[in-house]
């Protein structure tokens, strides 16, 4: 009927007889293959909404669809429900299942019931994808507070989920590690899967989401893209939120004659562009560079003539065939709006990229090739 | 005036003796009244000296001076430490100690031995100031993540310590909380009270912090200014960390424009004013206000400023203030800064004590080129 993927309507749900209703007659849909973030204050209903869209919880009244179909809260029908829709926690220390590594992670798919050697697969597919092979054998307790997140992800990735919710992934992680989990669920949405975040970091939010959907007062207040929301200050201060700072800088540029309000810029080079004074034409090269995890890369650099230049990672299989050189990157994080950095400072640039993730690394360059800001030009290797 | 608060010496410590130290030497002093930011990777070893700090750990090697003297770890001793320096936990659920919010709330200042009716004072006046007033009786389990923090926040407030550290104080927090634990924080400040804050969110305590103590593989990798710090991208990359949107933007706007880099800006206006050149800035009108007189007062200074922008700064006001249509209720400062840079005038209304804070918020704007007033309201 629709492209949305998860659907609730009228939702109701309180924790307890009398309690307060959490959720009251919420209606909210999910986009599939997008990127949605649910935005509230403390307390909003964000967590609840999230127990309620994997049949965790049942509502009260109101109904909950996937792929059009209503839930169904048999117990095959929540197995069902829980590998199709999987939650990474906040707290990984609540989301640990078993003493070791590998056990934790092929939790999930042997509560499925699959076939050993499907198990086996999954928690091999799983820790790589999350760049944690090499602890398979490793006791949790050892691990670091970064490294347990990337194993109850990979627990989460092993169900193979057709749609990834993650409760304030970044909260608690350093700054490098948060860049991590946000390139493993970017990766995740290129290969089809849709995702879903709830977090309080604005900006990382207005960076990443294709649409928001805003919680308060146990509704869901707004859906769609960010600007329209953002453009209503009562509605923004009411759901407990605040601006994003590039929107809000980008409109006093804009207010000043510095540039137009549109397009709206979401990421940092992005403003950059529309307010610096460099002219059109000479800005870098991006050099997309499609790496498999057997690539040798120095020996391909070398071979297209892109040595010597800086060089930003996007991707787990390039991050695996860069761990198997001493070859020193410039930016191990963020590698696209690194590298577009670079361009706009009028130097070329080499990114080495997840095949799966190439559209989205050229894509990063459509916000100046397309709005009249110049031109990068964007070379695929 | 600086005044020496903490110096460690040389201190080292291992949780056991079979792992590496997570503090191996450390040297560090941290002095009285200045905002200071702890940074470094997870498990660089910022929770564990914060328990250095309070003697919940002690060094195997080296030594901690507070004040002048070497920490006494002895109960009586502890327990006087432990009554001026207070802590948050990055994990609220570690530190929560009664089944009601109020109760949890009042644990630490009646463990100090204060009497039932001040407690009771303090504890009303912190859940206000975390705007968790509401939930007072109700148990703990049934909180939201960022309500149980907030309860933690709060807990802390009303042990009125001289020294409060936080971990992590924002993770969790919804944005306007994190902001206003950022005007509590520097409310603290204005009362004497040093604050340690140690958070991953870099852009926000790129804003706030004096000085930034960067710790990285056992050791202190930088102590100083920030700026300082996020020039070498190499050494903030091996820390763990990354450069701060502000100072990354500024660095690429300045380049390609062909300006300096410095003055580095902070904030949001802060950076429009350097940018953006604004020919004509507009005056924020200050009205520094009582929590008692704030609506009256607003009431009356609105008649005449009809159809402005207003914002407020600091819990008091805020409170006061809540049933009026303020434009910008949190992150008022830059918000109102924002619009002078615009070339808007604004009304600020704010807690007395900030009125320093304003000012000086004022006069680093005007290094970035947008003079802008701040005038009385009489
Ligand atoms: N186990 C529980 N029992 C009773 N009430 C609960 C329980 N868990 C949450 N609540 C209440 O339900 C409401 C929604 O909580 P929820 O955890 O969904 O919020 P949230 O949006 O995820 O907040 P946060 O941003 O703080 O994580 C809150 O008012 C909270 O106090
Ligand atoms: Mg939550």
């Amino acid at each position: 009927m629709s492209d949305s993927l998860l659907r609730t309507e009228k939702v109701t749900f309180s924790y307890s007889r009398k309690g307060a209703k959490v959720l009251d007659e919420m209606d909210i849909d999910i986009p599939v293959g997008k990127k949605t973030a649910i935005l509230g204050s403390n307390g909003a209903g964000k967590s609840t909404l999230f127990s309620v869209l994997n049949a965790l919880n049942k509502p009260a009244s109101g109904k909950v669809y996937y792929k059009d179909a209503p839930m169904s809260y048999s117990h095959s029908g929540k197995i069902r429900m829980r590998s199709e829709v999987s939650i990474l926690f906040q707290n990984p220390n609540e989301m640990m299942f078993k003493p070791y590594v590998e056990q934790d992670v092929a939790y999930g798919p042997e509560n499925m019931k699959l076939p050993k050697e499907e198990v086996e697969e999954r928690v091999q597919e799983a820790l790589f994808a999350v760049g944690m092979e090499a602890y398979r054998k490793s006791p949790i307790m050892k691990l670091s507070y970064g490294q347990r997140k990337r194993v109850t992800l990979a627990g989460v990735l092993a169900m193979r989920p057709s749609v990834l919710i993650m409760d304030e992934p970044t909260a608690g992680l350093d700054p490098q590690m948060a860049y991590e989990v946000m390139e493993i669920a970017e990766q995740l949405n290129s290969s089809g899967v849709t995702v879903i975040m709830s977090s309080h970091d604005t900006d990382l939010v207005y960076s990443w989401a294709d649409e928001i959907r805003v919680l308060n007062s146990s509704k869901c207040v707004y859906s769609g893209i960010p600007e329209p929301f953002y453009e209503d200050y009562q509605l923004v201060q009411k759901a407990g939120l605040l601006m994003p700072s590039v929107y809000r800088m980008n409109r006093t540029f804009a207010n000043l004659g510095k540039c137009e309000l549109e397009p709206y810029p979401h990421t940092q080079s992005q403003l950059s562009v529309k307010i610096s004074d460099r002219c059109a034409t000479d800005f870098g090269v991006m050099n997309v560079v499609k790496v498999d995890k057997d690539t040798d890369i120095p020996a391909l650099l070398a071979s297209e003539g892109l040595e010597g230049l800086p060089i930003g990672i996007y991707g787990m299989s390039a991050r695996t065939a860069r761990n198997k050189t001493e070859m020193s990157v410039d930016f191990m994080y963020n590698g696209p709006e690194n590298c577009i950095r670079k361009c706009l400072s009028g130097e070329d640039s080499v990114l080495l990229c997840d095949p799966i993730m190439v559209d989205k690394a050229v894509s990063s360059a459509d916000f100046i090739n397309g709005n009249g800001y110049g031109k990068i030009d964007v070379r695929t290797v | 005036m600086m005044t020496e608060l903490f110096r460690l010496e040389d201190v080292t410590f291992a949780h056991n003796p079979n792992v590496p130290p997570v503090m191996d030497g450390f040297s560090l002093t941290i002095e009285g009244g200045r905002r200071t930011a702890v940074l470094g990777a997870n498990g660089a070893g910022k929770t564990t000296l914060f328990y250095t700090l309070t003697g919940v750990h002690r060094p195997q090697k080296g030594q901690v001076l507070y004040n002048g003297s070497p920490i006494d770890y002895t109960r009586e001793g502890l327990r006087d430490l432990r009554s001026d320096v207070a802590v948050v936990l990055q994990n609220p659920d570690e530190q929560i100690f009664c089944s009601l919010v109020e109760e949890d709330v009042a644990f630490g200042p009646l463990n100090l031995g204060i009497d039932r009716d001040e407690v009771e004072a303090r504890v009303e006046k912190a859940l206000r100031d975390m705007r968790i007033s509401e939930y007072a009786r109700r148990p703990l389990q049934q909180l939201s993540g960022g309500q149980r923090k907030r309860v933690a926040i709060a807990g802390a407030l009303a042990m009125q310590p001289k020294i409060m550290i936080m971990d992590e104080p924002t993770a969790g927090l919804d944005p306007q909380a994190s902001m206003e634990v950022m005007e509590l924080a520097e409310k603290l400040r204005l009362n004497g009270v040093t604050v340690l804050i140690s958070t991953h969110d870099i852009d926000l305590v790129y804003r706030w912090a004096d000085v930034s103590d960067v710790l990285n593989k056992g050791k202190i990798e930088f102590t100083g200014d920030a700026d300082e710090f996020y020039s070498d991208p190499e050494r903030v990359y091996d820390c763990g960390l990354l450069i701060p949107s502000v100072y990354g933007m500024n660095k690429d706007v300045s380049a390609v424009n062909g300006m300096d880099a410095s003055p580095y800006p902070h904030s949001c206006s802060e950076f429009t004013a350097k940018f953006g050149r604004p020919s004509e800035v507009g005056t924020v009108y200050c009205v520094p206000v009582e929590e008692a007189e704030a609506a009256d007062r607003y009431d009356s200074v609105m008649k005449d400023m009809r159809g402005m922008c207003t914002g407020v700064y600091g819990p008091d006001v805020r409170y006061a203030l809540r049933e009026r249509d303020v434009e910008f209720r949190f992150d008022a400062v830059d918000a109102c800064f924002l619009k002078a840079v615009e070339g808007k005038d604004t009304v600020l209304f704010y807690d007395p004590i900030y009125d320093v804070s304003v000012k000086e918020q004022a006069k680093r704007l005007g290094a970035f080129g947008a003079d802008i007033r701040t005038e009385a309201v009489r």
